[in-house]
Order: C-alpha cells, then structure tokens, then sequence
C-alpha cells in the first residue's frame, strides 16, 4: 500500500502548537478520532512510549499503537515550528511526528509493514535535510510520495 | 456495560495488543529503542487494569484471551464480529450487564455512531 495514499491534507498539520510530548501527541489523535476513542487511542500511545521513544533520532517520531477504536490503519502527521523535547535516542528534540494507529486484526500485518517503510521515510528525509521543506500539506504529500518512489525504485 | 468498566476492558485489550507487538520478531526489526525493564512495566500495567475491572469480568477476560486472541468483540447491524454470527435481537447496547456472544462467548460492545 502507498503510504501517501493513506495521507489526506486534512490528515497533515504543519504548524502543531509546540508543548509538552504527550500534548502533542494528544494533538494528532484529535485529527483522527475524538472523545472516548481518542482517549483510548492515547492511553496506549503513552504506555507504548514508556517502553522507549518513539524519537528516532534527528528531528523526528513516530508514535505508534494498534488500537480497538479504529477500524483501519489511520495516519496523521504534525510539524511544530519550535522543536518539542521527545525523549528521543539522540536526546534531540523532535519537530516533525508521524502517527499510525492499526486496528487490532490487520491483515496481511500492513500495520507493521506500513510502520516499517515510515521509518525508512523518515531516515530519508533527515538525510536530505528535507524536514521544513514542504510549506503546504500538499506539498508535503508530494515529498512523500517521492521519496517512496525513489525508494521503491532502489529496490 | 457499565462505560467505565467498558472503558477499562478496551484499555486492557489495546494493552494485550501492545505486550504482543512487542514480541513480534518483525515488529523489532523495525529497530525502536526499548528499553531494558520494557516487559516488566508491561506486567504491571496489565496488573493495574485487572484490578480495576470486577473480578467475574477480569477472570472471564483471561478465560476468553486464552481461547480466542481477541476476548472482546464489536457488534455491527447485529453481528458479533469475532465469530461472524447473528446476534439474537433482544441483545442491547444499553444493557448495564456484560453481555457476551450466545455462539463464541466473546464480551461484545457497541461501536459509538460518530
Ligand atoms: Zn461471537
């Protein structure tokens, strides 16, 4: 599955208010879900970070959780203009976070197979410096779609 | 059922989801730092959320999770969606009691209408 399909501009937020971690994530479940399923959504977030952040290091996250309160894989991403303290590996605070949340049966494990090719994502995109590069949602599904090309390409 | 007992069972299902994942080879493939006392904060988590749930219900839950890999179940138009069965109709989504599929025994809730 192509992840920038799993994308919609109303999905991305470029200009998240910069808080607190759990505020931030708290943030991105509201794009996708709201009240009960929300809070749900974000109990298992936070305990799911408590094993370890979800900062991979050099700017950027991915929460990450499977979740009775969806039904399909759901995506959201935010970009704070001042980075926000993660906790992350290289202790580098964190400006642009990707969310996925699964349901808990999946077939075919796109969850894990999707949740794997973010992160590749994600390293692309620290390599090449490109994490305040898109200024519009589009133009941030547009980067996406690229670099997944490219590396599809690679392959 | 009760929402907060809903609300806790729900919980804890999601956190049995987690404590698989964790184990999935695939899933550490992936390569996220875990830290060291990972499995044990995950126990006593699970230990919390059972001992906030009725006792009957938190053993009916541990019962089913051995049988099933999913104890608990969405109704949608009627159908439990863990076994796939139609419901009988006098089941409610009101109802104060848990309430549990007559064919595969799994605790059943309502989905929300957004
Ligand atoms: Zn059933």
């Amino acid at each position: 599955m192509n992840l920038a399909s799993l994308l919609s501009k109303d999905r991305v937020n470029l200009s998240l208010k910069p808080g607190k971690k759990d505020d931030i994530i708290k943030d991105l479940v509201y794009i996708i879900k709201k009240g009960n399923d929300a809070e749900l959504i974000v109990s298992t977030l936070l305990k799911r970070e408590e094993l370890g952040s979800t900062g991979i290091g050099k700017g950027i996250a991915i929460p990450h959780c499977r979740s009775l309160a969806v039904e399909k894989l759901e995506i959201a991403v935010g970009r704070t203009g001042k980075p926000v303290n993660f906790n992350s590996i290289d202790k580098k605070p964190v400006s642009l976070v990707f969310l996925i949340i699964a349901p808990p049966q999946d077939p075919g494990n796109q969850y894990l197979i999707t949740l794997g090719k973010i992160v590749q994502i994600a390293k692309e995109i620290t390599k090449k410096n490109l994490i305040q590069k898109a200024e519009t949602p589009e133009e941030f599904i547009t980067l996406i779609n690229d670099i997944e090309k490219n590396l599809t390409k690679r392959k | 059922m009760p929402d907060v007992i809903e609300m806790h069972l729900k919980l804890l299902f999601d956190l049995d989801n987690l404590i698989s994942d964790m184990e999935e080879p695939s899933y550490k493939k992936i390569g996220f730092q875990i830290e060291e006392e990972a499995s044990l904060v995950l126990i006593r988590k699970r230990n919390d959320l059972l001992k906030k749930l009725p006792q009957e219900i938190a053993q009916a839950y541990e019962i089913l999770k051995k049988r099933y890999r999913q104890a608990i179940a969405p109704v949608d138009s009627e159908f439990c969606l863990g076994c796939f069965q139609k419901l009988p109709t006098q089941l409610s989504a009101r109802s104060q009691e848990i309430v549990t599929c007559p064919n595969c025994g799994r605790i059943l809730y309502w989905r929300k209408k957004e």
